[in-house]
């Protein structure tokens, strides 16, 4: 069935309020006082069949920020940045790169550094770049300067006349990332750049993150599981599931509004009374959220250090004992917990 | 700032240089096969003879002869009837038929017999008929005048009966042409029928001339020969050939097979490129479709020449009898190169519709090899006539472009033929190749070069 011209206008009417809400919400709460975007969605839905991957998304990414893109397995990340970038066609609504219509922008403008490795093995680390390069009209000098420094940033000069079937895991990742960001472009994308990095190729590459934005400007989508590398890095994080946007703030604001309270971790030194003792624990004052995840016990807990006294010997007077406990500020994993739940996605 | 069709085109390469096993699959396995082949069929023994139908064209020229008998004229052809009696003639004890004439012009036959889509070509003399009479006259003459030799050994009177003349005497001979390719078995075995069956032909005129003669004179029938070969047979080998072998014929072929063996490669290359996501970055990049196709092309275009010289270099090595000099080894990779053309279309038809690499190469082989049988790169095929067109008889097999380019393969490198001798053949792998070539680029440009 096909929307009428009325209902067709109001979804452009919802459509557009969400839009001002959200536009609002961002700038509300954002530190930046620009308000040049450099890449919006608008209404932004992607269906499969039946299935919506993608569910009238919209938010404003502005120029020179790192926006931190989360959310579950299948919660529509990829899906949304793909359409992004123009590799899918949405079912509906508009992308805008620097106000523009994406079909418009110049193809240089964005680089993106997919999930998977997406590498020539044959070719050695120089040529992959050289190729892509070529393909986004640099001139060769420019080229050959630019994969000079990259593969010096990204420590891999040893390695530029090496076959990418001979690098190892870590270096083929941070490859990845010089294929995005060869021709210069304005707005990056990174989908997962650090996956099955070691902490040592995990620092560089956020250092390199970092010096993209604070030393090119340039604009840093983020799509990642490490939590702690979307709160080391992101000025704005983003979290979607099934399709739709939950949340949009900063890491800090995010962690201060969203789940607030400390966490206390708690392991009995007998596991069956695990039960027992949650739901004793309920009735407490302050106790805002409990939760049991692998045999320990998750408590998120307004004043928590007040509370210990109280749950220690709640726990005494269930007749086991407390083997092991701490106590930590609350994380942006915990945001992620509980605003898209427990349940595995896949 | 480089041009993007070659910046690919060299990075195809590269891959395709430094994957060994693409390697070995694109120019060494080809050359095994020319290897086995050689060795297989690099005598000119090598074909068994069975009791199939040869492929055969009788072009008859007998322009006929007028006979008289009890005051009435006749004009008879016994090149007709000598054609009839080929066209009849079985196998002892079967229904097979020796031969299966083929209803074609002198320049078609030639044609044909260098595509060894016949054994052989029989060239009916203009005045064969002439001939069958000189040899029937001689014979009755001979029969005639044997019996007065009898009566004067017994002592009657050495005259003839009365009411008898014998024949009028005339020195016609004719000469059967039996035109083939003598180092092939199939025109050995061909031509010892054809040269067996004129030999039973001839006699059998012989025989008729006497058994008349007889039985006017009411003698027995004697021993008596016409002195002269009236009738004769005379081979002559195919022109512009030397002695051939199967192998010969076959090395043509196997340069169209590796040919061939790319729509496995084309399609696992492009395939790849989709599966490991790299078309996606590309596609993300100011590339055209236009600088991918038109680069995956030149690559390929680049592997065929190295692949037609390596195999010719190595089917020389091994004894192939190549005609022509550089020349027709310019033109050979030239013509070569369409036959190329033709398995990157049919490469870019399979990489549109395959999921992953492993689908794209074992789909490729399934379609590479039968093709390779249906162009008669291995062996030639049946007759599957469709018409005539240009002068020169089409096949079923012929709407395959490989066909074509397998064809003008032949005639350049065996026999030397110039380019005005295979433009038929190149114009319709031009045409074939060109078809292939558009739903090739327009298949895999909808599907894997748009957005998903």
């Amino acid at each position: 069935m096909h929307p009428t011209g009325s209902s067709k206008r109001n979804d452009e009417e919802r459509r557009l309020a969400m839009f001002s809400d959200v536009r609002s919400m961002t700038e509300q709460s954002s530190d930046y006082t620009t308000d040049a975007y450099a890449l919006e969605a608008q209404g932004l839905t992607k269906r499969y069949g039946d299935l919506v991957a993608v569910d009238d998304l919209t938010l404003q990414i502005k120029k020179g920020e790192i926006f931190g893109f989360l959310g579950p397995n299948g919660a529509g990340k990829t899906t949304a940045i793909k359409m992004m970038v123009g590799l899918l066609s949405p079912t509906g609504g508009v992308v805008l790169i620097n106000g523009q219509d994406r079909a418009r922008v110049p193809k240089r403008s964005i680089g993106i550094c997919p999930q998977e490795l997406v590498l020539w093995e044959e070719l050695t680390c120089a040529e992959n770049l050289i190729v892509m390069g070529d393909m986004y009209d640099l001139p060769r000098t420019v080229t050959n300067e630019r994969v000079r420094s990259l593969l010096a940033d990204l420590a891999l000069s040893e390695k530029a006349n090496v076959r990418v079937s001979q690098l190892s895991g870590g270096m083929k990742r941070r490859l990845n990332v010089a294929l995005a960001v060869i021709h210069n472009p304005d707005i990056v994308v990174l989908d997962e750049p650090s996956a099955g990095l070691d902490p040592q190729s995990r620092l560089l590459l956020w250092d390199f993150v970092r010096s993209l934005k604070n030393k090119e400007g340039k604009t840093i989508i983020l799509t990642t599981h490490a939590m702690e590398e979307a709160d080391a890095l992101s000025d704005r994080i983003a979290i979607i599931d099934h399709g739709k946007l939950l949340q949009f703030d900063t890491p800090g604001n995010l962690k201060k509004t969203i789940g607030s309270g400390d966490i206390i971790e708690m392991q009995l030194a007998d596991r069956e009374k695990n039960e027992a003792v949650m739901a004793d624990l309920k009735a407490v004052n302050g106790i805002l959220e409990i939760n049991e995840a692998s045999g320990k016990i998750t408590i998120r807990a307004l004043n928590a250090v007040s509370l210990l006294p109280e749950i220690i010997e709640r726990v005494d007077a269930t007749r086991t004992r407390v083997s092991d406990i701490s106590i930590r500020e609350n994380t942006l994993e915990d945001v992620f917990i509980y605003l898209t739940g427990r349940g595995l996605r896949e | 700032m480089t041009v993007k069709f070659l910046s690919l085109a060299i990075k195809a390469l590269k891959q395709t240089i430094r994957d060994r096993r693409s390697l070995f699959f694109l120019l060494l396995f080809p050359v095994v096969f020319m290897v086995i082949f050689a060795f297989a069929f690099g005598s000119p023994s090598s074909l068994g003879t069975g009791t199939a139908p040869h492929e055969i064209a009788v072009i008859n020229l007998d322009q006929g002869a007028t006979v008289s008998t009890n005051n009435t004229t006749q004009h008879i052809n016994d090149g007709a009837s000598f054609t009839q009696l080929l066209e009849n003639i079985t196998y002892a004890q079967t229904d097979t038929h020796m031969f299966n004439l083929n209803n074609v012009s002198a320049d078609q036959a030639q044609t044909m017999l260098k595509g060894r889509a016949l054994d052989a070509v029989i060239t009916i003399p203009e005045n064969f008929s002439q001939a069958v009479i000189s040899l029937a006259n001689a014979s009755a003459r001979a029969e005639t005048t044997s019996d007065i030799g009898l009566r004067v050994i017994n002592g009657s009177t050495a005259q003839l009966p009365v009411n008898t003349t014998l024949p009028k005497q005339s020195n016609v001979t004719a000469q059967v042409i039996v035109e083939g390719d003598t180092g092939s078995s199939t025109f050995g075995v061909a031509q010892g029928l054809i040269f067996n069956i004129l030999e039973q032909y001839r006699s059998q005129i012989q025989a008729t001339a006497i058994r008349q003669v007889d039985a006017t004179l009411a003698q027995n029938q004697s021993q008596s020969n016409a002195s002269i070969d009236y009738i004769s047979a005379a081979v002559q080998p195919l022109t512009g050939t030397r002695s051939l072998t199967l192998f010969d014929y076959q090395a043509p072929g196997l340069i169209v097979f590796a040919l061939l063996m790319q729509v496995s490669s084309v399609a696992q290359d492009l395939t790849r490129e989709s599966d490991r996501g790299t078309l996606g970055r590309l596609k993300l990049s100011n590339m055209r479709s236009f600088d991918l196709l038109f680069g995956t092309l030149l690559t390929w275009i680049i592997i065929a020449v190295a692949q037609i010289l390596l195999l010719l270099g190595v089917a020389v090595a091994l004894g192939f009898e190549w005609s022509g000099g550089a020349n027709s080894i310019g033109l050979a990779v030239l013509v070569g190169i369409i036959g190329g053309i033709a398995s990157i279309s049919l490469g870019l038809l399979l990489a549109a519709f395959t999921t992953n690499e492993r689908q794209a190469a074992q789909l490729g082989v399934l379609i590479a090899v039968p093709v390779s049988f249906l162009t008669g790169a291995f062996f030639p095929l049946p007759n599957e006539i469709l018409g005539t067109a240009f002068g020169t008889t089409f096949q079923v097999y012929d709407l395959l472009p490989w066909t074509q380019v397998a064809d003008a393969l032949r005639q350049i490198l065996i026999y030397g033929s110039g380019f005005g001798a295979v433009a038929v053949y190149v114009g319709f792998a031009i045409v074939l190749t060109a078809i292939l070539f558009v739903v090739g680029v327009i298949s895999y440009s909808r599907v894997r070069l748009r957005p998903e």
